[in-house]
């Protein structure tokens, strides 16, 4: 209850930031704007829009998630409001939890905002909601939440500035993970080694990223259901694994 | 200085001491839920190709890093028409491989690209460069691993074998595959949505194009069965949407097809079709190698090529081919080493070996003679001359020929002979044998009665015209004239 305490006014706070509004409205334009970059695809604007209106829910959701929960501990702590909060019968891994949740409802609030945009834009051209672009919508806020966990746990011990290129790298480096399923299997020990690491251990956002498939009517993904089922799951461990070492570390902390 | 010891509550300690191995526990769960969430994953990314790309530039990684994929391959799609209609092929390419990476779903992107490259890369005479066959159908591959679902890229790769490489056993796989699609059986995974039309089954063309290949196959039961087929699918769909006139012309020509099939039949095997319906007026032109007393008669084309160099690098190949106008010798120089590609779709090269040569071009035949020159020398990129030897292959195949000439020598040069009997080749290879037609030119087994769909025997060979030379690079640099002393048998160099 405490945890949803702090999550309830974590969300409250971070609605009231200016930067929050301004991506989410750039994020909404650049979905409004899907039809007229039709002619991209002149044979099938729809790709376009569909396309378009994906990568700006993802890129919109990404620069959200990283831009709320880089601060979310950090800001607590340079303020001193922490002592107050941690001088009630607050215990550390409770502000922990409640601040991810928090910043995850936050994320949430703007996808599902940008979401139903999307899904307007869609049926205006379309006169129908095409169920699978709810999939690249759920797709999305899951590796969202995955990202958020992450920041979560850098902001324990970093900085926000190093905290930011901490989370943007990892988030770079594991949409890559075509390139990094490949070096498993390289005949090099350390190139190999070094690509099983990143690839089975580091957080892997590609496993995200279907909107290909979605986008192109005529791809087959076998299996759907239990893919997108692994992914969720996916999520839920690697951003539980990522929350109590925050917890762990945050317990140590000198504030 | 004094150890400073950092004590905690002991809340601390005893929630680490439960937590860290839960998560320990929880991470040793993720390598093995990636390895199940890879598969399904290669398939949405199709065949990696991100190293290749990498190479392009780090710029364009950005963009579909943060999930603009499809929106840049549309716009280096438009990129690419600019340059197309500039002519600028050259800079096309690259940008193919960025896109295809981009959005591995885009057949139309696969297909195009892979037409750029197998008949839009020439030289200074309009001559396609042969050493990007190999890598234009590594992208069609490339695009039928990434598109098991959608028959167009086969159908493409069937095309190409078909139009270009006259691979006709490659083309008949391909127009099959397409036509029995992804579960081999004729059915497709249709989504609620999707109708069953095109895409998502095969179009009707490729039934058609699938009778045409046959025939260059000389299996000639299985094109008249294969046209049957394709007018039965083609009523089929008409009786389905019959306002629905698109088909009409394709189903007049299969009927027009079908007939005339059988009509070359007559005229081409049975003596009484051919003297009553086809009589020829050219002289000892009967249908092939038969009279009207059932006697072979095979046809002397009497060949007698001549190559001279009229300067380094630029050759004249003329000489005589007896018969109607029409016919083609095929030239290909080669290093006399020259070995065709394949290029494994994973292997994610559009390379090709700078030092390889090779030239194919066809010289028309008109009042039995052929005379052409072929300058070589204007394209040193293309044609790098780095071997020592080279193969010059002068060939006529009766196969790829148009029909009027078929006519003269039969589907499988049954009736073709030669009074330099050196130059008549026999090729026994099991995919090249046709259905034996006639008795006593060629070809064990039955003949085929007419009549019999399918007919499952094929052995006649496929007699062809072909004469290959061994010229050294001083020869190709004039320095040597070119005679029939460098002619060696087709037996030492065998297709």
């Amino acid at each position: 209850m405490i945890a949803l305490a702090i999550a309830q006014q974590t969300l409250r706070e971070a609605l009231r930031r200016r930067v929050m509004w301004v991506i989410l409205i750039i994020g909404v334009f650049l979905i409004a704007l899907g039809p007229v970059f039709g002619f991209l695809s002149p044979k099938d604007s729809q790709t376009v829009l569909r396309s378009l209106g994906l990568a700006a829910i993802l890129l919109s959701g990404l620069f959200i998630t990283i831009v709320t929960c880089i601060y979310l501990i950090p800001v607590e702590i340079e303020r001193r409001t922490i002592y107050t909060v941690l001088s009630k019968p607050v215990q550390r891994y409770e502000f922990v939890l409640g601040k991810f949740l928090g910043g995850f409802a936050t994320v949430f609030v703007n996808i599902a905002a940008m979401g139903i945009v999307f899904l307007a834009m869609i049926y205006l051209q379309e006169n129908r909601i095409p169920t699978e672009m709810f999939k690249g919508v759920l797709m999305t806020f899951f590796q969202m939440m995955l990202l958020a966990a992450l920041t979560i746990f850098f902001s324990t011990f970093t900085t926000p500035v190093v905290n930011f290129f901490l989370s943007f790298g990892i988030f770079l480096v594991g949409n890559l993970s075509s390139v990094t399923e490949s070096l498993t299997t390289k005949s090099n020990s350390v190139v190999r080694t070094a690509g099983v690491v990143i690839h089975y251990l580091l957080p892997n956002f590609g496993n995200f990223n279907i909107q290909n498939s979605l986008i192109r009517p005529t791809t087959e993904i076998a299996n759907e259901g239990i893919f997108l089922r692994n992914n969720i799951i996916y999520a839920i461990i690697y951003s539980s694994v990522l929350l109590v070492l925050a917890i762990l570390i945050f317990d140590r902390r000198e504030v | 200085m004094a150890k400073i010891t950092k004590l905690y509550p002991k809340s601390v300690s005893e929630r680490a001491k439960k937590l860290l191995p839960l998560a320990l526990v929880a991470l040793c769960l993720v390598p093995p839920l990636q390895k199940m969430i890879d598969p399904q994953a290669r398939e949405i990314q199709g065949v990696d190709r991100t190293a290749d790309v990498a190479a392009a530039g780090n710029e364009f990684l950005l963009l579909p890093l943060l999930g603009f994929r499809e929106a840049a391959a549309g716009l280096l799609w438009v990129r690419c028409d600019e340059f197309f209609h500039s002519g600028d092929y050259d800079a096309i390419l690259p940008l193919v491989r960025l896109i295809t990476w981009l959005d591995p779903h885009a057949d139309n992107i696969f297909i195009t690209g892979a037409w750029h490259l197998a008949y839009n890369f020439t030289d200074s005479s309009e001559r396609s460069d042969r050493r990007y066959l190999a890598p234009s159908q590594a992208l069609l591959d490339e695009g039928i691993l990434n598109n098991k679902q959608i028959p167009d890229i086969l159908f493409e790769k069937g095309w190409q074998n078909y139009d270009k490489i006259k691979d006709f056993l490659a083309a008949e796989e391909a127009f099959h595959a397409a036509m029995i699609g992804p579960n081999g059986d004729g059915t497709t995974n249709l989504k609620p949505d999707q109708t069953t039309d095109h895409p998502y089954f095969s179009p009707l063309k490729t039934f058609h194009i699938l009778a045409h290949t046959y025939a260059k196959r000389a299996r000639i039961p299985d094109a008249l069965n294969q046209w049957n087929v394709s007018m039965k699918r083609n009523d089929e769909q008409t009786a389905a949407n019959p306002k629905d006139g698109s088909n009409k012309s394709l189903r007049e020509t299969e009927t027009r097809n079908f007939e005339q099939f059988l009509q070359r039949y007559r005229d081409r095997y049975t003596p009484a079709g051919h003297s009553a319906i086809n009589p020829s007026k050219l002289p000892n032109v009967l249908n092939p190698g038969v009279s009207k007393d059932q006697t072979p008669r095979p046809w002397d084309i009497a060949f007698q090529p001549n190559i001279e160099m009229k300067r380094p690098k630029v050759f004249r190949i003329s000489g005589r081919f007896n018969s109607a106008d029409g016919p083609r010798v095929d030239v290909r120089i080669t290093d006399w080493d020259y070995k065709e590609r394949v290029i494994n779709p994973q292997e994610n090269t559009f390379k090709v070996d700078e030092n390889a040569t090779i030239l194919m071009d066809a010289l028309s035949v008109r009042k039995a003679k052929f005379d052409r020159e072929l300058d070589m020398s204007k394209d040193p990129r293309m044609y790098s001359f780095k071997s020592d030897f080279y193969k010059i292959v002068l060939s006529f195949n009766p196969r790829n020929t148009s029909p009027h000439i078929q006519d003269r020598f039969g589907y499988s040069g049954e009736g073709i002979t030669d009074k330099r009997k050196e130059f008549v080749y026999t090729d026994n290879r099991d995919h090249l044998r046709g259905t034996k037609m006639i008795e006593g030119l060629g070809g064990e087994g039955q003949v085929w009665n007419g009549k019999d769909v399918p007919w499952t025997q094929y052995t006649q060979p496929l007699k062809m015209i072909r004469v290959v030379y061994k010229v050294s690079l001083d020869q190709i640099n004039g320095n040597k004239p070119i005679t029939d002393a460098d002619i060696v048998a087709n037996e030492q160099s065998p297709p």
